[in-house]
């Protein structure tokens, strides 16, 4: 139902415009049971909800993408449907680097949010994406907190959440 | 038009902690404590009511937040009624909406409130309520925190510039101590020495338990009025002479280095322009310590120390009573506790009263004529500053 999955490739992407022609993906199902969705930190997903559902649809099918504006070539992160510079509206899509180096992170050890309980310990960070200039935020997965390190590789790792809908984190390498 | 000179007349608290109370009794309590603190004050002169509120839809399942607070507090608005919503920074920026309208002539005579409730039954559901003051869709999701992202900064800042775990908890043993000169703190009474401080629990590292501000409950308000009607009450104003703000980004994405906070340099000089100073003209400051590492920094975006050199300011002591300028004698965020809409306003009180000689000697400036109050909220993207002068004339 989703977008094909693309091959990974070892060394880290650069930044390449996605072809123009490349159709939307389709909605992707929803276990019958999901629905309502309660608010809960997870974003409402699907096309008839979102603007960016082919974000979340590109993750689904293993890629990691955001929106660029053409007029500026300026990398936009969270995706867009605006840009802030210019304010154009129609932006083109571009796929990120799938590795990246730990700028900084820590780990909730305790004090977490409604419905993360049962993640903790869990480790965050900001990762530098090699090539990109861009600093992502998120899990980081594969290795416990005190066993990571600035400087440390991670791979990007879309991920379903169980429910339908998917985001992405970061695992630890080498 | 020239604006008219705004002044704080007067100010109250109520005590800070884990209350066995609303936040509707809240309101009333602080309204109580409002009124009994500037007894001249009758409730039909209130034109205006700005209340500064972070999570009240969250915290206590209540919106329409002004006009509540209004009621349960015994103010009609006739002039302006209004809800101020900036996260950790609400009190602060309900104070400045209350300046800017007196200043222009909308208001005479304006409270801002704020106050905020907290502790709930489900400790995971306040935090999800603060969790939510990050970008929700992209940060909050993964479990971004306050801790775990000041965490973050503080890694960095200790990789960078060799800032040490005593050199943190210099800054919490400093403002706990100051908080047992004042009953309203939430953490009254209680002692924490620099080795205790850093053998508490590690809750996001590098952070421990001790190097994190507190959910807390309560409210605290002030009275804010036009230079003409200063001269009715009887204690010094504090004059509102400068402010200045500054915001360039949310998500964490764009937070930049984390080690330094051009915003709050911006936005405190913007305030030192509209006062006429600088920071050395200055006898006090409330800053927003939510986590140790965030005064090590207020102390370098303020230029009270170089670039780096905030941890070590800590540990000298010259944020002390008696160094180069009172960091937060009030106790801070860290021994007052934090209830996110009351802060703001809470250390403007704690300006005022030091203003009027009004706080126990153990934490008295001596003869203070100028003070600083800063706010953060969010990831620090977001630096609010006031800048007070004693009065005298306008």
């Amino acid at each position: 139902m989703s977008e094909p999955r693309r091959p990974r490739t070892a060394a880290a992407t650069t930044v390449a415009p996605t072809p123009p022609a490349q159709p939307a993906a389709p909605p992707r199902e929803r276990p019958r049971e999901a629905r309502p969705f309660l608010l809960d930190f997870l974003p409402l997903e699907g096309e008839k909800e979102t603007r960016l559902s082919r974000f979340y649809a590109r993750l689904a099918g293993g890629r990691l993408s955001t929106t660029r504006c053409p007029a500026e070539g300026r990398l936009l992160w969270p995706p867009r449907t605006a840009c802030p510079d210019c304010h154009r509206e129609e932006l083109e899509w571009v796929d990120l680097p799938e590795e990246g180096r730990i700028y900084a992170f820590s780990a909730v050890l305790a004090g977490a949010p409604l419905g993360m309980e049962a993640d903790v310990p869990f480790s965050v960070g900001l990762v530098d994406l090699d090539g990109a200039p861009l600093r992502l935020f998120g899990r980081i997965e594969g290795r416990p907190w005190n066993e990571l390190r600035v400087g440390g590789r991670v791979r990007v790792e879309p991920y379903a959440t169980g429910d339908g809908r998917w985001f992405y984190r970061f695992r630890a390498v080498g | 038009m020239t604006p008219r000179s705004v002044a704080i007349v007067g100010g109250a608290t109520t005590k800070f902690g884990v209350r066995p109370t609303t936040w509707t009794e809240l309101a009333q309590e602080i309204g109580a404590a409002l009124f009994r603190a500037v007894p001249s004050l009758r409730a039909e002169d209130v034109d205006s009511l700005f209340v500064g509120a972070a999570q009240p839809e969250r915290f206590a399942f209540q919106s329409h937040a002004a006009p509540i607070v209004a009621e349960q507090m015994g103010i009609r608005p006739t002039r302006i009624l209004q809800r101020n919503e900036l996260a950790c920074a609400s009190g602060q920026s309900a104070i400045r909406s209350a300046y800017a309208a007196i200043a222009a002539g909308l208001s005479d005579v304006a409270v801002a409130v704020g106050l905020e409730k907290m502790n709930l039954p489900s400790i995971a559901e306040a935090n999800a309520a603060m969790a939510c003051v990050m970008d929700r869709a992209w940060d909050s999701l993964s479990g971004a925190t306050a801790p775990s992202f000041f965490a973050m900064v503080a890694q960095r800042h200790m990789l960078e510039h060799g800032t040490t775990e005593e050199q943190l908890a210099a800054v919490s043993e400093k403002n706990h101590r100051f908080a047992n000169t004042n009953p309203n703190s939430q953490f009254y009474e209680k002692t924490f020495s620099r080795d205790r401080l850093m053998r508490l629990p590690v809750v996001a590292p590098p952070l421990r338990l001790g190097d994190c501000s507190s959910m807390t409950d309560g409210a605290a308000a002030v009275l804010l009025v036009a230079e003409d009607a200063v001269g009715r009450f009887p204690d010094p104003p504090a004059w509102i002479r400068g402010t200045g703000q500054y915001s360039d980004f949310h998500s964490l994405a764009n937070a930049g280095s984390l080690t330094s906070w051009p915003g709050l340099t911006h936005a405190a000089r913007e305030a030192f322009r509209g006062a006429g100073i600088g920071v050395g003209d200055l006898d006090l400051a409330e800053v927003h310590d939510c986590f140790t590492i965030s005064e090590i920094v207020e102390y370098e975006a303020l230029g009270l120390c170089g670039p780096g050199e905030g941890g070590k300011f800590a540990a000298d002591g010259r944020g002390d009573l008696g160094g180069d300028l009172a960091v937060n004698p009030r106790g801070g965020l860290l021994g007052c506790g934090h209830p996110l809409g009351a802060t703001g306003v809470a250390q403007a009180v704690e300006v005022f009263q030091q203003f009027a000689s009004r706080v126990p000697p153990s934490r008295q400036v001596p003869d203070p004529e100028w003070a600083l109050v800063h706010n953060l909220s969010g990831s620090a993207n977001v630096h609010s500053v006031m800048v007070y002068q004693r009065g005298g004339a306008a």
